[in-house]
């Protein structure tokens, strides 16, 4: 999928781009015009709609990751980092928006901006991780050493979630049980129109990551293309 | 086998050659998880709280902390007068560089921790010794753990510009399940009950041995590299 995105004609990637658009205009217009109000929560359940797609986002992002510092290991192809660190910004910036939506739903919620739950502490600990490997990228100068110490990070980062997620889960939990995918089948929780519009804010959502991984993909690319023009001029002079 | 169980002896009595000539590390790490200690525990007023409540964090704290002094030293110490350098090209496979580094880290930290148990009995007034066997179960594997992980992100650390800061900020995020499975259950050993009944974090920190000495060996080829 991923390949496609960039090997695109900018005509496709013109289309992907109003097609996002599109989508998320409808998402819009389904969480402020079309959805019902919550019952017990009022108006501020809506967040909800952006809340979900973020954490949905930022996992995605950091699987991507996952996969393709796996890929950069075996292929040692340059491509397969760009799209580690692409995916990993992305992750990040999601990520960010999911602590701080959280906190803002929690607040007339629960009463407090932040409480030590298992899903707000384990998001809280997956963001360091990333944080961290942007960092080691940073730290480190462009070139082999620094794709396969990222990689190696974005390995063992992705492995650590899992062992997280049981860890803080038996720490302590106090989380709205999931209400999509329930033990009753897929979407019981939730009622219909709800679900449509957490279902198309999802969509739009993960549009919008593959417009933002394009983007950096191939300013990325561009980047790289600038550093062999410079080179070149330099050695010949 | 025989000459790669050879390897990894070499490394580690290396590194205890090393450290026994100058005493050194282990020093430091002893005197700095003393110091964790003691400053935590003016944090906390121990004739409100109870003693084995704070205790089991304090204690692994002072662990994880001095611990990171061992690792970041680990490889440091080759990388001065390119002694890893002269690792890498030796036959030796690079998992064996690990497990020698690995092993030695271990044994660092747990001789350190050995030394502050004792201390850490008399300043909290806690009875250690009848729960002692659980206990050392405990450090074990949680140590075990943590050098896994840390000792791949020390060799990876050791080449980057800001290492000593950060070897701890890689580090600290991806230990936290093992941070709060041994903190759990050394609570739980101090409130009297056995090992058996906490078979979920055993199962948890045993994973997590298991997964990153895996990843580690699947990984540290492609950063002992050049």
């Amino acid at each position: 999928m991923k390949e496609v995105e960039t090997e695109e004609t900018p005509q496709e990637n013109y289309f992907l781009l109003l097609l996002t658009a599109a989508v998320i205009f409808a998402s819009i217009a389904a969480i402020y015009l079309y959805v019902p109000t919550e019952k017990t929560e009022g108006p501020i359940q809506r967040i909800m709609y952006f809340h979900v797609p973020c954490a949905w986002l930022s996992f995605f992002a950091f699987f991507v990751v996952f996969i393709s510092s796996i890929l950069f290991l075996w292929k040692k192809d340059r491509e397969w980092d760009i799209y580690a660190h692409a995916s990993a910004e992305i992750g990040v910036i999601f990520c960010s928006l999911v602590l701080i939506t959280g906190p803002i739903w929690a607040r007339p919620i629960w009463g407090a901006w932040w409480v030590w739950d298992a899903r707000l502490t384990s998001t809280l600990i997956l963001w360091l991780i990333y944080v961290s490997y942007l960092m080691l990228r940073s730290q480190t100068e462009a070139g082999s050493m620094r794709a396969r110490y990222a990689a190696v990070l974005g390995i063992v980062g992705f492995l650590d979630i899992p062992l997280i997620h049981f860890s803080v889960l038996w720490w302590r939990s106090f989380h709205p049980l999931p209400k999509v995918i329930t033990s009753e089948g897929f979407g019981k929780g939730l009622d219909t129109a709800m679900m449509m519009t957490l279902l198309i804010s999802v969509a739009a959502f993960t549009l919008l990551y593959f417009v933002l991984m394009g983007q950096r993909v191939r300013q990325e690319k561009l980047r790289d293309e600038i550093d062999r023009i410079k080179k070149e001029k330099l050695y010949s002079h | 086998m025989r000459q790669y169980l050879n390897q990894i002896k070499a490394i580690v009595l290396k590194d205890l050659v090393t450290e026994l000539k100058t005493k050194e590390l282990f020093s430091s790490m002893f005197i700095f998880a003393l110091l964790v200690i003691v400053i935590f525990i003016f944090s906390v007023d121990l004739s409100i709280v109870k003693a084995n409540e704070v205790g089991p964090g304090i204690l692994w704290v002072a662990f994880l902390f001095a611990g990171t002094m061992g690792l970041n030293r680990s490889f440091m110490l080759e990388k001065e007068n390119g002694c890893l350098e002269g690792l890498i090209l030796t036959p030796a496979d690079r998992t064996a560089i690990y497990f020698g580094k690995l092993i030695s880290n271990l044994i660092f930290l747990l001789v350190m921790e050995l030394f502050i148990l004792p201390l850490f009995m008399i300043f909290f007034n806690i009875d250690l010794i009848s729960f002692l066997g659980p206990l050392l179960v405990v450090i074990f594997m949680g140590t075990l753990g943590f050098c896994a992980i840390g000792t791949l992100l020390s060799s990876l650390s050791s080449n980057l510009k800001t290492r000593e800061i950060m070897l701890p900020i890689l580090l600290y995020p991806l230990i936290v399940p093992v941070v709060i499975a041994v903190v759990r259950m050394t609570g739980q050993i101090l409130g009297g009950e056995s090992l058996g009944s906490m078979m979920n974090w055993v199962g948890l920190t045993l994973a997590f041995d298991i997964i990153f000495i895996g990843v580690s060996i699947l990984t540290i080829d492609h950063i002992l590299e050049e």
